[in-house]
């Protein structure tokens, strides 16, 4: 497996998460998304990393789990609370904060 | 060599200090100790003073400067923190500090019912510093600082009842008054400083006989810039307006500031540049020729008063008057000396005014007094006193000053036959509107049954008798004053030549003046009811003070209120507000239309987001 065809691979799912984040309505969906479009860029940083011969790379991609983790915890709680509240989940009703 | 002088500063200083921070928290006592005994100390210090410049040579008295430290150190301009200690600054201080000591004991009893006692004296001690300020100053700098300070004391003591809309409207019309007077003390400190590199006393008189010729256009600049001052803080014409309206502050007040040493401050500008002043003959002319006026004037404008402290505020620009005719015709220590006899004697009237009106519970209408001798004995003989200085009765210490004044403004150099016969008429009122007062208040019938008049306590009697007594024997003095301010005033003692005839007319005038009010209101009502329908379009244009006040509202007050509306209206509301109005409106139609892109539509941004990396990566990759 060579190093284009993980490139290949990366901007597949990237663009699955990205498609998936702009059409679906469903926060939890979305969010799913966005791992996606994370961990796609995380394989190009490990793919680069061996191609280089470098460790930065997968420094880079530990630290890049490690925020999306944190970042997974606020943004479900934040779902969480949406749904106690509103008792509904869809992302084109939640508009409150518009200018 | 008298570096004590400073004391005369600071304690007042601390007195006023101590009373605006702690004074609503001691009692009425330690308020009112507090506040005399800073100006009695005061007082003690200048005659500490006064010995020292008696024991030394009369050629080492003047230009006795104590230099604190340099203030401002310039390339072209030096300013150093110093006091001047000379004949003339400590004749002052002895006035000042002395009397208002007096005054200070006096409105420990006359305030005592005052809530606000403490401000009251806290007030009176930053007044005796300013004007200690003001007559210390070693430089024009400090002058225009003491200068500006008086008038912002007699501004929140004329405006010390803050209920009374009357006071506050008084204590600010005095307060502009006096500040086009600053305004012209600091452009005539400016040209100074334009002529002469320098604005120290020592400096520009020693400086100015060899840069200017008699009535050069500059020097008659400065003197008339200065004049400008003297005349708004004395209430001269035409700047005399606000001296009346200034008597809404408590009596101890128009006695300290606005009868013995505030309003002589133009009396004493003058003398302390009599240098400069000597220099511009013209300007003299011009001083003595509006004192003797500003005395005709208001004179003629207190003959008809009703309100006990409104007579002799008028009197007191009669007065006034007198001392700059004095300065006028060029014999300084003459109108000093009146300075000096007016202050006790003007102070006493008002003391004895503030009596009356205390006994009688703020009475001041001189038609519902009367019959007071009796209940009020002391007032009564104190204030028979003072009005007998004040009319120059032979041997009392009016008649030495007040009469050497007439003297001189016809045997000075720069005196004449008119000064005289104004000066003698001027006199004949003084004697008229005097005693028609004392006949109001002390004699006939009492006008209000209801009041129980009665003698004041003794804090406010002891200081009378005091100023009674100096009214009376201070005459004496004059050769001595004139021998003892001679040094300031280039060595010149003033000697008017003796003519029995000249002093026996001015005597009699005076006297005539007397009896003239004996005859008006002692003896016949049906005589004054006839004066007043003869002369009545005279008596009513001195009743309404020659329609001075209306001739500057119609003229001055009017017109800016106009232009104030004018400007309002167009300038403010059409011209500054619209425009501001207009940038702000269209600032907020612009965000309103561009606020439709925040939608709170997370797959708005989303899109947004995305679509811009996408135009980023082309932008990158195809340009």
């Amino acid at each position: 497996m060579g190093t284009t065809f993980i490139l290949f691979l990366s901007a597949s799912i990237f663009s699955i998460g990205a498609i998936g984040f702009l059409i679906r309505k469903n926060p939890l969906v979305m969010f799913m998304c966005v791992e996606l479009m994370l961990n796609a860029v995380n394989l190009v940083l490990v793919a680069y990393s061996k191609f280089l011969q470098s460790m930065d790379g997968q420094v880079f991609a530990l630290i890049i789990m490690t925020v999306a983790a944190a970042e997974v915890v606020v943004g479900l709680a934040i779902i969480l609370t949406i749904f106690r509240t509103r008792h509904e989940l869809n992302v084109d009703h939640i508009d409150v904060l518009k200018g | 060599m008298y570096p004590h002088a400073w004391l005369i500063l600071i304690l007042p200083m601390l007195g006023f200090i101590f009373l605006s921070w702690y004074g609503k928290r001691v009692s009425k006592t330690v308020a009112g100790f507090i506040g005399c005994a800073t100006i009695g100390v005061a007082f003690l210090i200048t005659l500490t003073l006064l010995a020292g410049l008696l024991i030394s040579d009369p050629a080492e008295r003047v230009g006795n400067v104590q230099v604190a430290y340099s203030w401002l150190n310039m390339q072209t301009f030096h300013l150093d923190l110093a006091i001047l200690v000379d004949p003339l600054s400590v004749f002052m201080l002895l006035v000042i500090t002395g009397v208002g000591f007096l005054i200070h004991v006096y409105s420990v009893g006359y305030m005592s019912e005052d809530p606000e006692y403490a401000r009251f004296f806290s007030y009176m001690n930053f007044f005796i510093f300013s004007m200690s300020l003001l007559v210390l100053a070693a430089d024009f700098f400090f002058l225009i600082v003491g200068w500006a300070m008086v008038g912002l004391a007699s501004y929140l003591l004329i405006g010390f009842w803050t209920h009374k809309t009357s006071a506050v409207l008084a204590a600010r019309k005095a307060f502009v008054m006096n500040v086009i007077g600053d305004v012209g003390m600091v452009i005539a400190a400016f040209m100074i400083y334009d002529h002469f590199g320098s604005i120290s006393y020592a400096e520009v008189f020693s400086a100015a006989p060899a840069k200017f010729m008699a009535n050069d256009v500059d020097i008659l600049l400065i003197t008339l810039f200065l004049l400008v001052g003297a005349f708004a803080k004395s209430a001269q014409i035409p700047l005399h307006t606000w001296l009346p309206d200034a008597m809404e502050g408590p009596t101890p007040v128009s006695a300290l500031i606005h009868a013995a040493t505030m309003v002589t401050a133009g009396v004493y500008l003058i003398a302390r540049c009599n240098v400069l002043y000597m220099l511009a003959p013209y300007t003299l002319f011009l001083i003595a020729s509006v004192g003797v006026l500003t005395a005709l004037f208001a004179g003629a404008m207190g003959m008809v008063q009703y309100d006990i402290k409104r007579v002799i505020a008028y009197s007191t620009m009669s007065q006034l008057g007198y001392m700059f005719l004095a300065v006028g015709v060029g014999v300084f220590s003459v109108g000093m000396f009146h300075l000096m006899t007016h202050a006790f004697f003007k102070a006493l009237l008002f003391l004895g005014a503030g009596s009356v009106i205390h006994s009688l519970h703020e009475e001041q209408d001189i038609r519902k007094m009367g019959g007071l001798a009796r209940p009020m004995p002391i007032t009564f003989a104190t204030f028979l006193i003072a009005s007998l200085a004040l009319t120059a009765f032979p041997l009392t210490a009016g008649f030495y000053s007040k009469d050497a004044i007439i003297m001189h403004s016809y045997f000075s150099e720069y005196g004449n036959f008119v000064f005289w016969g104004l000066a003698l008429l001027g006199a004949g009122m003084t004697g008229f509107y005097t005693f028609r007062l004392f006949f109001y208040t002390f004699l006939g019938k009492s006008r209000s049954p209801e009041a129980h008049p009665h003698e004041s306590p003794w804090v406010m009697v002891v200081p009378l008798m005091i100023l009674a007594f100096l009214s009376l024997f201070a005459g004496h003095l004059a050769g001595w004053v004139n021998e003892f301010l001679a040094p300031v005033f280039g060595g010149h003692v003033p000697h008017a030549p003796h003519d029995s005839i000249m002093e026996a007319t001015a005597i009699t005038v005076s006297l005539l003046g007397i009896v003239s009010a004996i005859g008006l209101y002692l003896t016949g009502k049906n005589q004054l009811e006839f004066v007043k329908t003869v002369g009545a379009p005279l008596y009513d244009l001195m009743l309404n003070k020659f329609y001075i006040d209306e001739l500057y509202n119609f003229f001055i007050t009017k017109p800016m209120r106009v232009i104030g509306k004018f400007f309002e209206q167009r300038a403010e509301r059409e011209g500054i507000d619209f425009a501001i109005d207009m940038v702000g409106d269209q600032v907020r139609e612009v965000s309103r239309q561009i606020s439709v892109l925040q939608s709170g539509k997370v797959r708005w941004y989303a899109f947004n987001t995305v679509a811009g990396l996408i135009l980023v990566l082309v932008f990158v990759i195809f340009l």
